[in-house]
């Protein structure tokens, strides 16, 4: 008796241990890629952001003194002003375009594979290419955006991205635009999961297209919703790409990001302490807000 | 710790970029590896490889291709990955001071002893009393001019007598009688780059310095940027960034009369009109509008700036390659390499030399104002050494974007850089 439970325990620990190194080699290659390409390097970024560092050769310790002129750097401030705003236009405009687009796009239409594709299309165009079409597109001058403002009266249409007004709406509108696919498609996934009988319910019960919209749709999409959310602060907080093709921060420091003056500071500068230093106060910032909207997200569904 | 930290962070860097390997194979014969930025539009980094070729047949040149926007960025990740060319350029002198001070050049004193002095430029690589580069080129910015668009409009061609008022009195007259004759070429083109205004200001205006933090002396130079903005003479700085204009296109064209430019663009030019991607018609150059009348005409020096380029060893190359990369960089700056430079239009470090050889090209202007404007020219650098000019020159971008947008009066902007560059960069 006492031999076979033995025996048991030991081909069940055989089997545990065989499932776990199973499960690590099917994680290897995934999880040594990102431990060398992501793990290790952001690991150094918490030493170099105490150091003095130009790319080659050594760095020097030097405590907090990054920290301490990030205190007093104007252009720091800016930067994170900029982002800020970028952030809190772009988070809530694109949750609404893109849910707005799922709902029009999940019902029985002809050729809705069509439409969902044109949807996600410019999230798959080349953000070169984007930016130089948007960018004529918004040409002060000789503009098509600002021909049709003309036409229809506007006098003194606004100059885009080259007025320090006018930059970072427009970097928002073009870049609301190149997401809206992207997060559409996780929206009419997340429709996908909301039981037909709910709706048809709420139907018989008389209520209408806005209230069915907020008693079952929007409880049901909740999940989503929370995935999004936390999707696009990140992103919103990182974007670097369109900015630096778009305006490169321009007109004068008007659409100046945190992770462009990281680049700017770490790449064209070579002081890449500093720009460590300011690579973290970005992480801490994404961070802090993730957590937020986890405990909030928390605390509604309780 | 620190070593290996370093170790690991060039070995990520060279893991993301993706470069082919050096050759790390010690015998077989010697083949150098040299930097170039757009290949296909600059024909000067192939001259200088064939030329070396021609002489020293054993050892041969490869080219490696960096983008033209994004050089210095580019080769110092892949000098810190340790993936960079054995022979490098120094594009400018904004960023030698990186390269000089993060111990990325090797001496070259010795290749720097044996060079003639007609050889220009030489002085801004010199660092503590040794040599970090050669100088294979020095170009000078210079004003270019249609002579076709001046004659249709019946407007008299520059005389090498202009201060900027002139210059900007005759872009307005040349607009407005280009415009009547039907051309809609206007009549300059100043491009989006910050040397356009802030290149001349800091050549020309006795005692500026980047250094100083007293940006005063930007002024009026920016304010005549805005005045042919405003008139119309000049396309706006909104509509040339928005639409990706290229000042080779808006010359080359000819949607311009006159082009604020540096001298390389005798070659790309001459190359652009040869293949078709550049009308055929007849042009000069002129000296740079001045600050005063006093360096005007053709007895005096006419102030001018432009940095020189250069080229510096990489000091990871390989031990038994080393003389082989000095005889380039001695072959580069000497008098056969200027001829051949000379001969894509190219503006070498040693003028002498080449100025018969430019002249004698198809398509070179031949009237005696491009000549004297060729030779005859007291350039000050664009970028003083020192480790200040790259933040103090990304400071002065965001002015010349803000100022040029009309986004800020250029007095309230001067103020904020000068703000900016005491408490960024002046410390």
């Amino acid at each position: 008796m006492t031999t076979t439970v033995a025996a048991t325990r030991r081909r069940r620990g055989r089997v545990v241990a065989r499932n776990t190194a199973l499960g690590w080699a099917f994680l290897l290659p995934n999880f040594a890629g990102f431990t060398l390409l992501t793990l290790v390097p952001v690991g150094l970024l918490f030493y170099y952001a105490f150091t003095e560092w130009n790319v080659f050769g050594g760095a020097t310790w030097t405590g907090l003194d990054n920290f301490e002129q990030l205190v007093g750097d104007k252009s720091f401030w800016t930067a994170l002003g900029n982002t800020v705003y970028y952030a809190a236009f772009h988070i809530p405009l694109t949750l609404v375009v893109s849910l707005g687009l799922a709902l029009l796009l999940n019902r029985k239409l002809r050729g809705v594979a069509f439409f969902r594709t044109v949807a996600f299309f410019p999230y798959i165009t080349s953000i070169v290419a984007i930016a130089q079409i948007w960018n004529m597109l918004l040409s002060p001058g000789f503009g098509p955006v600002n021909e049709v403002l003309r036409f229809i009266g506007v006098a003194n249409p606004p100059g885009w991205t080259s007025s320090a007004d006018w930059s970072m709406p427009a970097v928002i509108v073009v870049s609301t635009w190149r997401d809206m696919g992207y997060y559409m498609l996780l929206f009419l996934a997340g429709l996908q999961t909301i039981p037909k009988q709910l709706h048809e319910a709420a139907m018989v019960d008389g209520a209408s297209a806005w209230d069915r919209f907020r008693a079952v749709t929007l409880p049901g999409l909740r999940p989503t919703t929370f995935f999004v959310t936390v999707l696009l602060t990140i992103n919103s907080f990182k974007v670097f790409d369109i900015i630096l093709v778009m305006t490169d921060g321009g007109p004068g420091q008007s659409t100046l990001v945190l992770s462009q003056y990281i680049f700017q500071k770490g790449f064209e500068e070579n002081q890449f302490g500093y720009a460590s230093a300011v690579s973290i106060v970005l992480f801490a910032l994404c961070f802090v807000v993730t957590v937020i909207q986890f405990i909030v997200n928390k605390r509604g569904s309780q | 710790m620190k070593r290996s930290l370093a170790a690991v962070t060039a070995l990520v860097l060279a893991l993301t970029g993706c470069s082919s390997g050096d050759d790390a194979d010690e015998s077989g014969p010697i083949s150098l590896s040299l930097a170039g930025w757009s290949l296909a539009t600059t024909p000067e980094f192939q001259k200088l490889a064939d030329g070396f070729k021609t002489a020293h047949p054993d050892i041969a040149v490869e080219l490696k291709e960096y983008d033209a926007k994004n050089y210095d960025t580019q080769m110092i990740a892949d000098l810190a990955a340790g993936k960079a060319p054995d022979v490098y350029v120094q594009k400018n002198l904004k960023n030698f001071y990186t390269y000089q001070d993060g111990k990325q050049l090797l001496d070259v004193s010795d290749v720097a002893a044996k060079l003639g002095s007609e050889v220009g430029g030489l002085s801004g690589y010199q660092v503590d009393g040794k040599t970090w580069a050669i100088p294979y080129r020095a170009d000078s910015w210079v004003l270019f001019y249609n002579k076709a668009l001046f004659d249709k409009a019946g407007v008299k061609h520059p005389d090498g007598s202009w201060t900027w008022t002139e210059y900007a009195a005759t872009a307005k007259e040349l607009t407005t009688k280009l415009k009547a004759k039907g051309d809609k070429a206007l009549g300059t083109y100043q491009h989006t780059w910050q040397s356009t205004a802030q290149g001349p200001a800091l050549a020309q205006t006795a005692g500026a310095s980047l250094d100083s933090g007293d940006f005063g002396f930007l002024k009026p130079y920016y304010e005549t940027a805005l005045d042919l903005q405003a008139a119309g003479a000049q396309v706006g700085l909104g509509d040339a960034t928005t639409n990706s204009l290229t000042y080779q296109a808006q010359f080359g064209k000819q949607s311009t009369g006159m082009l604020i430019m540096g001298s390389w663009y005798i070659a790309t030019l001459l190359s652009q009109q040869g293949t078709g991607d550049a009308d055929t018609f007849e042009w000069g150059i002129a000296p740079m509008p001045q600050l005063t009348k006093a360096t005007t005409g053709t007895s005096a020096k006419p102030v001018t700036f432009g940095d020189p380029t250069g080229l510096g060893i990489n000091p990871k190359i390989s031990e038994r390659k080393i003389q082989a990369a000095k005889d380039f960089l001695a072959y580069a700056a000497g008098p056969d390499a200027a001829k051949a430079l000379a001969g894509i239009g190219a503006t070498p470090a040693d003028t002498a030399s080449a100025a018969d050889t430019i002249f004698a090209l198809k398509g070179v202007p031949t009237d005696e104002l491009s000549k004297f404007t060729f030779t005859n020219h007291d350039t000050k650098p664009e970028n003083p050494v020192s480790k200040n000019t790259a933040p103090l020159q990304n400071i002065l971008n965001d002015l010349h974007t803000a100022v040029l947008s009309g986004s800020k009066p250029i007095d309230a902007a001067i103020t904020e850089a000068q703000d900016r560059a005491k408490n960024e960069v002046l410390k």
